[in-house]
Formats: structure tokens, C-alpha cells, sequence
């Protein structure tokens, strides 16, 4: 079965919200701060089953000895908030190649 | 027959309706098929001002839309934004469809809606309508109307 962020972050209570209700900008910020490694995509890539929305280009954090990426998460009506959660290897293969390569 | 999209975003701000409303009345008197993308709260008020739906025929929700957008898929985006997330929902439909756009920009707050305008004006080439307004719809209608007139030339 395909990996679907949505229902991850309803069913399962491993990720970490490193910020919430915030502005985009102010997230880009945390992932930066927060990741050991990151990569830049286009607004609308699909990371995990959903589409990524933000200005480009979109940090996406990757920390590989943890197995865990962060991403930006936005909501029209709550604003942006940071998660941090696991993926297996293969997936951070998968997120890699998405990067625009600033 | 030319289609387009209004993007609204959270209904919070009382101007929105009556200029989604507006935009579709506008938009279909200039020969556009107009699907509204809202959430379920902002679709709501739209029901409830045009039970028949008169005006607004045909609406989606933002997730299921922005799930299945492919460039192609419209011929104008025209957005509504008065928070942070709209900008992002903005400037993302924007890239996926690649075509031309129109974001309607409105806050109470003058550096918020400064803001707001550099960070679409930053990363796409839309034209924008920005206006300091909440409440009252009009100086937001007139710039919306202008910008069209534009669009027409």
C-alpha cells in the first residue's frame, strides 16, 4: 500500500511537530535550523502521497541516521506547521531525486 | 470553452464570499466555465448565498482539487488571499497549472498585505489586485474589475 501522509499523521502518533500554526517562512527557518541535510523542491511535488505546498523552492529537511525527513504541512485555515517524521530508506532515495539543485 | 479557477482560502474574512460570488458572476459574463476550490467551511457559505446556484455551478474541495491539478487544467487562476497559507496555496496552484493568474490580495494589517504581495510577487508572475480592506468588498471589486478589463485587452 502506497505511504499517505494524511492518514500517517491521523492513525499514528510517531512524528514530531517541531512548529504549528505558523507562517511558511518562519517554517523553512526551523527545517533549516532543525536538519542535518536539505534539499529544495517545486510547490506541488508529491512527498509521501501529497502534494507539497509553499514557495519555491520548498526546503525539505532529510536526517539519515535518524531515518527521518521534516517537511513544511499547510492547512488554508491553521497556516504552516513543521513534522518531522520516519521514512524507510528507500523513500529518502525517492525525496532526493526531487531536488532542484539550487 | 475557456475555464477557470477561483482558489479560495479560509472563509475567516468577510469579503470573501460576496467576492467569490462576484468573481464567478464576472468571469462567466466573460464566456469562462468557473469552478470554485474551497474548503468545506468557505463552500458552505457559498451554498447558503446561492442555494440554486444561480451564480456558482460548479465546486470542489481545495484538497481533492489540488490532488488531481495537472497544467492544462484551467485557463485562469484567480486566487483569493488574505493569510499566509493562501499565499502558499496560491503560488502552488500557480506553478502546477502554469497559466495565467490573478491573485486577489486583501488584509486589514498594511504590512501584512505588503507581505503578502512581495512573497507572490517573489516567486510567480501573476498580476496582482491588492487592496486594504476586511469588511467592505468595494476597493477590492473595483481593482478585480480593472484587472480583468486588462486580461480582456
Amino acid at each position: 500500500m502506497t505511504f499517505c501522509l494524511e492518514t500517517y499523521l491521523q492513525e499514528s502518533e510517531n512524528y514530531e511537530i517541531l512548529i504549528s500554526r505558523a507562517g511558511f517562512k518562519d517554517c523553512i527557518e526551523v527545517i533549516e535550523d532543525h536538519a542535518p541535510e536539505t534539499i529544495h523542491v517545486k510547490p506541488g511535488e508529491k512527498i509521501l502521497g501529497v502534494r507539497i505546498i509553499g514557495i519555491p523552492p520548498i526546503t525539505i529537511g532529510i536526517d539519515e541516521k535518524k531515518g527521518t525527513i521534516t517537511l513544511p504541512y499547510t492547512k488554508p485555515c491553521y497556516g504552516t506547521a513543521v513534522v518531522e517524521l520516519p521514512v524507510d530508506k528507500e523513500e529518502i532515495v525517492n525525496i532526493k531525486a526531487l531536488d532542484i539543485k539550487e | 470553452m475557456k475555464k477557470a479557477l477561483v482558489l479560495l482560502g479560509c472563509p475567516e474574512a468577510p469579503s470573501q464570499n460576496p467576492m467569490a460570488v462576484y468573481s464567478v458572476y464576472k468571469l462567466t459574463s466573460l464566456g469562462y466555465q468557473v469552478t470554485v476550490a474551497s474548503t468545506p467551511s468557505a463552500l458552505k457559505l457559498l451554498e447558503v448565498s446561492d442555494p440554486e446556484e444561480f451564480y456558482v455551478k460548479n465546486k470542489i474541495d481545495i484538497e481533492t482539487c489540488l490532488e488531481n491539478l495537472e497544467e492544462g487544467s484551467f485557463d485562469l487562476l484567480v486566487g483569493f488571499v488574505h493569510k499566509d497559507a493562501a499565499v502558499s496555496y496560491f503560488v502552488t496552484f500557480y506553478h502546477i497549472l502554469n497559466t495565467n493568474s490573478i491573485a486577489v490580495v486583501f488584509e486589514k494589517d498594511p504590512e501584512l498585505l505588503e507581505n503578502y504581495v512581495e512573497s507572490i510577487t517573489g516567486s510567480t508572475n501573476a498580476t496582482i489586485v491588492s487592496a486594504r480592506a476586511y469588511h467592505n468588498p468595494t476597493p477590492i471589486r473595483v481593482k478585480f474589475d480593472r484587472a480583468l478589463k486588462k486580461l480582456e485587452d
